[in-house]
């Protein structure tokens, strides 16, 4: 019973942070084409699964009749998915569309937006991890309303049981006994209640924790610096006990924009640091880059990796890089590890105050929206928002930003890993973080894995052998990473082609627009990674959420 | 009532005048928590062909509403008719009630009733809330269901002491009416303990001791206590041809509906219902039942009920373990009629084990012996209770 009460009074409710290609952040954005159509699609996904999802998508200056929600289950391929909702027009907002979506089973699973109308049917397909991640306890209002009707129960059952055995027997017009007996009959009952009840909590512990046990969990890494050669090298290792006890599988993991794992480092408190990495790996659970010259300091550590079947996480980690790094494992005469030609990192000023703490270096201030803020190599970026205003929490804005060249010209912007430009938003606390690209905040690897399986054969998936699917993917990073950079961006252009996305499209544009809505409200900042002249070109944003 | 001792002389005197008026027909709250015990089975099974066929639900999904309206009916009617008697009843009436809390007179069946009524509204929220912290569902039975199941079952079984008390407590001769309303109550909750228990009890499991075990623990605990609590000579195998009539008339009524999949992943493609279960042939083994309590009627209940739990055990064994493999394995049995080709959305059709049985749940030899004896074993003991359940329900006069 003290089990069952202190489940049933612990009253407010509790989320758990969600951490799976994201940290806090579980809505899915996607901007972009379905057939002629150009959508804005949100997906809030549930936190528990079996639940449901909740999908807008917003429509703009286009006539369309019908638009459809429908799950893709990675493993149960096209021919598994229910019969499509139709979402129906949000009242007073035109060209928005609500559906609500059943996900059933834990997993990677995709919403297939189907829009019918004037200029024909397309679809656009986007991932979304069904896993579940939330914790809640019972409201109190309700916690009270079930001990009331509870208590009732048991007081009318040990009435009954007590006028079974005493009138409820004896015939029609005798005297009512109240003999030992019934009263007997009675605390017999109020045992056996007694332990019924006990059992019941006993059980619902087990379903409680049996639940926690199956609660979505990124892999546990542990991030650390060793010496290679004359070299200084960043090491994450995956928690190989972590995945066994947790039956996971890591040597699947294929490349998002044709690297293995996006790392990211930014400078814990100050967020005045910022480095964005690609490690290769030396074995299943071991991922080894370059280190670059970042600052002393202690770092939230980001790993995004994709599985082959599309399931995106984020692994997360903290590590301290001294001023001078302390050597660990250290290994003489290795050959020399060339860092990645699109790591890149950034140091700005402080979230604290507005000033450019390193010294003889260059270092960023942030822009705000409607300000200029100026670059590394002399040229300008803006943030194309109304100066002075707050966001609101959970509404998409388009966080567009305008380059121009060090002449004041828009800038002719170039692909970096394929994409107009790539950015990342953390809440200063770090409660809140989410890499997204110009089509929304999901793995674009995912949504790749999905559209090949709905296209392909619909047979169940069985799983391939580990050591050789992990030799040709790493075989493939090799190939990408020797490329040249043209080659690399028209391999992964033509690596994404079908997935009808103009936002990918490398006009001479030098805005970039990140579809987004922030989780809730605080202070955030964002990063801009976009590339002109052959340089990476970072920026950095604060933004105000209310 | 001549020769009635009230509870004390005040009652007497103010109610004994009204004593005269004893209802001679059967209550309508008899009637309606009958006519609740089978809303609450036939919402059941449709409620688990839905989510066999369907998936997806909702607190107001037309099977719940059905349930819903079982517990509504039963508990309105059962309240109306303890709080008329409490409030207006005669003094006949009071007397032929309990008495409970010092103030509310009712028919016992009516308690039960009201306490599976409440238990029922109450599983509502508290299942609204399991499917927000745990997920929507996905099994028969949780900490919520139960709680359901156990208010459906009480309401069954309301109906059964409903009618029983209507029986022995009053003066009027419905005798028939009120046999045939007793085995199909006691029917409709013999079929609500398979489908609770189906789990062990299907097709695919009757090649395993451990059917005979939950039959043995199940069955004449219950069937005994129905025999035994009736003077209908037939008692036992009546309310199996309730619970097979029932079973049946859903197995064949069901896919006569349309229905396809309304949640992924989708492994099985339909577009009718998929059916509950053939029921056990419980005909057979509960003859077995009646025929052992008429043949050794004279005999002492210890030897009856021995003789009546081995019987029913050889029987359903016999039969079953047959059947079921005709169910489980025979292209003849994946038909309307038998209904064997039903099978889940999200299982996978092509499953090897789909028209065979699961190496896990095949018994033989020793193990099966082993088995079968622990289920001779808590089928007597199993008996012995529902004998004496049995006895109770025959005195139940109120």
């Amino acid at each position: 019973m003290r089990a069952l009460k202190s489940v049933l009074l612990t009253g407010l409710m509790l989320i758990s942070l969600s951490v799976f290609a994201h940290v806090g952040s579980p809505g899915v954005i996607y901007q972009g084409k379905a057939g002629p159509y150009t959508i804005m699609v949100n997906i809030n996904p549930p936190d528990v699964i079996p639940g449901t999802a909740n999908i807008s998508v917003y429509v703009d200056n286009q006539q369309v009749s019908h638009i459809y929600a429908q799950p893709v289950y990675w493993y149960a391929g096209n021919n598994g998915s229910p019969r499509a909702d139709e979402a129906l027009p949000v009242n007073g907002t035109p060209g928005q569309y609500q559906a609500t979506v059943w996900l059933m089973q834990r997993g990677v699973a995709s919403m297939r937006i189907s829009v019918d109308g004037p200029a024909g049917k397309g679809s656009a397909i986007i991932p979304v991890m069904a896993v579940s991640t939330a914790t809640r306890t019972m409201p109190k209002s309700l916690d009270w309303q079930l001990a009331g009707l509870g208590l009732l129960l048991v007081v009318l059952m040990i009435t009954i049981i007590g006028a079974s055995v005493s009138d409820g027997t004896q015939a029609p017009g005798t005297v009512r006994s109240s003999g030992p007996k019934k009263y007997m009959a009675m605390g017999i009952a109020a045992l056996i209640l007694f332990v019924i009840l006990y059992g019941g909590s006993a059980w619902w512990n087990s379903w409680s924790s049996n639940y926690r046990r199956f609660l979505y969990k990124a892999p546990l890494a542990h991030t650390s610096i060793i010496k290679h050669g004359q070299q200084m090298l960043l090491q994450l290792s995956i928690d190989t006990t972590w995945l066994h006890n947790n039956n996971q599988l890591i040597s699947y993991v294929v490349p998002d924009h044709g690297k293995l794992m996006h790392l990211f480092l930014i400078r814990e408190q100050t967020d005045d640091v910022f480095a964005h990495l690609h490690p290769l790996r030396k074995d299943s659970s071991d991922y080894l880059t370059v280190l670059p010259d970042l600052p002393a300091g202690r770092y939230r550590v980001f790993g995004d990796i994709v599985r082959w079947n599309g399931f995106a996480e984020t692994i997360t980690d903290t590590i301290t890089i001294p001023e001078k790094p302390v050597m660990q494992n250290a290994t003489q005469n290795s050959p020399l590890l060339y860092s990645d030609p699109d790591d890149t990192y950034v140091t700005s000023n402080s979230i604290n105050d507005n000033k450019n703490a390193f010294t003889g270096k260059f270092a960023l201030i942030c822009g705000k929206p409607g300000t200029e803020m100026k670059l590394a190599d002399g040229s300008t970026a803006t943030w194309q928002h109304t100066a002075g205003t707050a966001f609101e929490a959970n509404k998409i804005y388009p966080l567009t930003f305008m380059i121009r060249d060090p002449s004041g010209q828009p800038a002719q912007l170039q692909p970096y890993m394929g994409m107009k430009g790539h950015a990342v938003i953390m809440k200063y606390d770090g409660s809140v973080y989410v890499h997204l690209h110009p089509v929304g905040n999901y793995s674009m690897a995912s949504q790749q894995i999905i559209q090949n399986r709905i296209n392909g054969n619909q047979k169940i998936p069985g799983l391939p052998d580990p050591e050789r699917f992990r030799d040709s993917v790493d075989q493939l990073i090799t190939k990408i990473r020797t490329m040249t950079e043209d080659e690399r961006n028209n391999y992964l252009n033509a690596n994404m082609k079908g997935m009808d996305m103009p936002a990918m499209n490398m006009s001479s544009d030098s805005m970039v627009t990140f579809p987004y809505a922030f989780p809730g409200p605080g202070n955030y900042r964002i990063w801009v990674q976009m590339k002109r002249d052959g340089r990476i070109l970072n920026s950095a944003f604060d933004a105000v959420v209310e | 009532m001549d020769g009635a001792i009230y509870l004390n002389q005040a009652e007497a005197a103010i109610q004994q005048p009204k004593a005269a008026k004893v209802s001679l027909v059967i209550q309508p709250y008899v009637y309606a928590s009958v006519f609740s015990s089978l809303c609450i089975i036939v919402g059941l099974i449709w409620d688990i062909s839905w989510h066999t066929s369907i998936g997806r639900d909702g607190l107001l999904a037309p099977p719940h509403d059905v349930i819903y309206l079982g517990a509504v009916f039963a508990g309105l009617f059962s309240a109306y008719q303890v709080l008329r008697t409490t409030f207006f009843g005669t003094a006949a009436e009071k007397q032929a009630s309990v008495k409970f809390w010092g103030i509310f007179y009712g028919p016992l069946g009516a308690m039960f009733c009201i306490w599976g009524a409440i238990a029922m509204l109450t599983s509502a929220p508290f299942d609204d809330w399991w499917h927000n912290t745990y997920g929507l569902d996905v099994v028969i039975l949780s900490p919520p269901h139960t709680l359901l199941a156990i208010g459906m079952m009480m309401i069954q079984f309301g109906a059964m002491i409903a009618v029983l008390s209507s029986l022995h407590g009053a003066k009027h001769d419905n005798g028939a009416m009120h046999k045939w309303l007793f085995v199909i109550a006691s029917g409709l909750l013999l079929t609500s303990f398979y489908t609770l228990f189906s789990e062990y009890l299907n097709k695919a499991r009757s090649h395993s001791a451990m059917c005979y075990i939950v039959g043995g623990i199940l069955f004449p605990l219950f069937l005994i206590a129905v025999a035994r609590a009736t003077k209908m000579r037939w008692a036992a195998t009546a309310t199996a041809a309730v619970y097979m009539s029932m079973m049946l008339i859903m197995l064949w009524v069901l896919p006569l509906f349309h229905a396809s999949p309304r949640l992924g992943p989708v492994l099985n493609h339909f577009d009718h219902y998929q059916p509950f279960h053939f029921p056990l042939l419980l005909v057979l083994p509960a003859l077995a039942i009646d025929f052992v309590f008429f043949k050794f009627q004279n005999k002492k209940p210890f030897i009856k009920v021995m003789l009546a739990s081995l019987a029913f055990l050889l029987v359903f064994f016999v039969v079953q373990w047959n059947f079921g493999g005709f169910l489980q394995t025979s292209i003849y049995a994946r038909n309307w009629f038998f209904g064997s080709y039903a099978w889940y959305f999200g299982a996978n059709p092509e499953w090897p084990y789909r028209f065979a049985f699961y190496p896990d749940f095949i018994e033989t030899g020793a193990s099966l012996a082993r088995g079968m004896g622990i289920a001779a074993v808590v089928a007597i003991l199993t008996g012995l209770l529902g004998y004496r359940w049995g006895s109770w329900m025959k005195r139940v006069q109120r």
